[in-house]
């Protein structure tokens, strides 16, 4: 998805249209409890009544997190923003799970904005208001045009690839979805499910 | 007990399929293995929500990360890498792109449908350098009349040499009914750039594939059998004659170990696959050319004007949209000097968007800045020939094996100065077109993909008459064993600026049919 919408040049195997699933899709897989009068049911997602209990970033590292993704996403238009959509909950998990190299350059990121937010105002990055976070990540900016281009500079490279990925989990979380409707990443896409993947025994 | 068939295919993609089609129809019988499993549409996809995806739409990190154009929707169509590995220095990645289901890429190809120009075939004396192909456009355009009417393929005809027209079964009009089309087309006539529609195949509902449009057909004759999840790891060789006469190959799934023999071996794994198997097999390459020449395509440039009359959308009806395909148009004539031999085609779009990135600014103001350009800009991005280097080449990795203990592969490739001054002038090109327009460059980037992205990979098995500098003849067929042919893409001796499917088909009918009369000779 990200990869995709990232893509700036129209990716060679991508665009082959492929015929309309049949009736079946999801409620296809119960077709054997259909024959026994077993209806599907409807389940619900555990972001909508659990809180995630892992935290990989510590405390700084998160707080900052979470006020940088408040002013890269805010609610704005009328759809809610990186906050009301938990996006640093879920990033902090998605990066949790992620290669060491995209481990790094988050934690050094948000431990850069910790440490420039001191020099610069005596307080940590998640306590500044409006204006101190936009001293502090303005500089930091740059246009990445070519998605596979990013800053040499690791905290400048950290903001050109936070700022993406704020904005893919705010779009494409459960809230936005009930809030904002199909708008931005809401609707369904075909998903194809593991293909005979290799026997296990 | 053990059936020698007549022709072992090994792959199941558009070379493989036409491969079977044009074979079977001649009353051979052929055994089809391919590595993979099929793929059940209806019942292998589900529709899902962004927000219902385990990882949100990111895709799982860590998994197919040379697949860029991997995502978590279809993620489970590619090739695993942890699967079925390969090896590149540090210093030069490589994407290698791969579908191992029954039908291979040919399921999820952009369709894109050109032919192969002299240009292209007559490289050495155009380009002043390289090799040529042993065979001219008037020795492939039979076939690709007949393979365009296969895929049903719509396009212009414009009868521009280096744009050979085809045999379309539907003609598509010039899209430049807008405004900004409209004043491309008026600065790029003086300027040398010719603007045509893009080429594509239609296929039957969008589907342009080995598993709708070739192998149903073979099959109907009764005379192809097809066994999935067949992984061959070994071409097999008869000890007097030199001649092949099988294949080892490995069940996916319980890796139990097979032998098939049969009279003659097609190879259509994909470039790559068919090369690799060569290679671990230790046939067909008296010539040391085998697994060099690997090339592909530059895609990338990137350049993006924004139309002032256009912003706050507020463009007049009918400035924006509409689109053009421009063809090669770089080092056509000696006259034309440039820093790099070749050519590049190019992509105009007249109504596109900025994407977030491409600002330094965050927040509200940048939202307002992406609402403020929406829908105003026209783009421009390219396709460009990569050169075919000896250097550039593939080995086998003795310290890497696959889930089934196959030797991996080992790529090697790195671009030259040609490729960087290629797509400089392209970029430098679309930005002039545009400023000349009065529309404002908002991004300018000459950047392009690692090799391999394209799917576009050739070469490595080249064909030429010169059995001591290629590793098959024009027929596609090894020199050095004459009952094995290769009718994939590892043929090629330069790719061009062209999507190589319609080349690759056309160039296994060929093979195909050419190997079906040596066949009823009894020559092979």
């Amino acid at each position: 998805m990200q990869a995709l919408a990232a893509a700036p040049a129209v990716p060679a195997l991508a665009q082959q249209v492929r015929p309309a699933p049949s009736s079946g899709g999801r409620g296809s897989r119960g077709a054997l409890g259909v024959e026994q009068g077993v209806k599907e049911f409807e389940v619900t997602q555990p972001d909508a009544v659990a809180d995630p209990t892992a935290r990989f970033f510590t405390l700084a590292q998160f707080g900052a997190l979470k006020r940088l993704s408040e002013a890269l996403m805010p609610a704005m238009g009328g759809n809610p923003g990186a906050i009301d959509c938990e996006a640093p909950e879920f990033l902090d998990f998605l990066i949790g799970v992620s290669p060491a190299e995209r481990q790094q350059l988050y934690r050094g990121g948000l431990d850069a904005l910790n440490a420039k937010a001191k020099a610069k105002f005596a307080k940590s990055f998640a306590e500044l208001d409006a204006k101190q976070v936009d001293t502090v990540i303005r500089p930091l900016l740059a246009a990445t045009p070519w998605a596979w281009d990013l800053p040499k500079d690791p905290v400048m490279r950290f903001i050109a690839s936070v700022r993406t990925d704020v904005a893919t989990a705010t779009r494409n979380s459960p809230v936005w979805a009930e809030k904002a409707g199909t708008r931005g990443g809401g609707a369904g896409q075909l998903k194809w499910l593991p293909i005979d993947p290799i026997y296990k025994g | 007990m053990t059936e020698t068939h007549d022709v072992l295919i090994v792959g199941s993609g558009h070379s493989g399929g036409m491969a079977a089609k044009v074979l079977t129809s001649k009353g051979i019988s052929c055994l089809m293995l391919n590595a993979g499993p099929e793929a059940d549409y209806a019942k292998d996809r589900e529709a899902v929500a962004a927000h219902d995806l385990p990882y949100r739409g990111f895709g799982k990190p860590g998994r197919l990360t040379h697949v860029t154009q991997a995502n978590e929707y279809n993620a489970e169509q590619w090739v695993d890498e942890k699967e079925v590995p390969y090896t590149a220095p540090p210093d030069a990645p490589y994407n290698w792109v791969r579908v191992r289901l029954l039908g291979g890429r040919s399921l999820f190809w952009a369709r894109q449908s050109f032919r192969l120009s002299d240009f292209e075939f007559n490289a050495a004396e155009i380009d002043g350098s390289g090799e040529s192909w042993p065979i001219r456009l008037a020795d492939v355009a039979p076939y690709y009349s007949q393979v365009e009417q296969i895929f049903r393929v719509a396009g212009r005809k414009e009868g521009w040499p280096q744009f050979p027209d085809g045999n379309f079964v539907t003609e598509t009009n010039l899209n430049l009914n807008s405004g900004v089309m409209r004043k491309i087309a008026e600065l790029a006539k003086p300027r040398g750039i010719p603007l045509s529609t893009m080429r594509s195949s239609q296929g039957i509902n969008g589907l342009a594939s080995s598993i709708n449009l070739l192998l149903p057909d073979a099959m109907a004759t009764g005379k192809l059998k097809i066994v999935s999840n067949a992984i061959v790891r070994q071409i097999t060789t008869d000890k007097n004659t030199g001649l092949a006469n099988g294949a080892y190959f490995v069940d996916r799934h319980s890796r139990r170990e097979m032998q098939v023999k049969a009279r003659v071996v097609v190879l259509a794994a994909g470039t790559l696959e068919s090369t690799r198997l060569l290679l671990n097999s230790g046939i067909a390459n008296s010539s040391g050319v085998m697994g060099h020449y690997l090339h592909d395509q530059i895609y990338g440039v990137r350049v993006l004007a924004s139309v002032p009359e256009a912003r706050g959308g507020k463009a007049p009806a009918g400035l924006m949209g509409g689109s053009a395909f421009i063809p090669r148009f770089r080092n056509l004539s000696k006259n034309d000097k440039r820093n790099f031999i070749k050519g590049y085609c190019m992509m105009i779009g007249g109504a596109a968007s900025p994407a977030a990135s491409d600002f330094a600014e965050y927040g509200e103001e940048l939202q307002k800045k992406l609402d403020h350009h929406a829908g105003s800009c026209v783009s421009a991005s390219i396709y460009g020939e990569r050169v075919p280097r000896f250097e550039n080449h593939v080995s086998i990795d003795k310290t890497v094996s696959d889930e089934w203990r196959i030797p991996a592969l080992h790529i090697e490739v790195r671009d030259s100065q040609n490729e960087l001054n290629q797509a400089k002038d392209a970029a430098d090109t679309a930005e002039e077109l545009f400023r000349a327009a009065g529309w404002d460059v908002i991004v300018k980037t000459d950047k392009y993909h690692p090799p391999g992205y394209s799917i576009h990979e050739v070469g490595t098995c080249r064909m030429g008459d010169n059995p001591k500098t290629s590793v098959l003849n024009k027929w596609n067929q090894s020199h050095d064993v004459k009952n094995l042919f290769v009718v994939d893409g590892s043929c090629f001796v330069t790719c061009g600026w062209q999507n190589p499917t319609m080349t690759i088909s056309a160039l296994s009918m060929r093979a195909s049919e050419h190997l079906a009369e040596l066949m009823k000779a009894g020559t092979v």
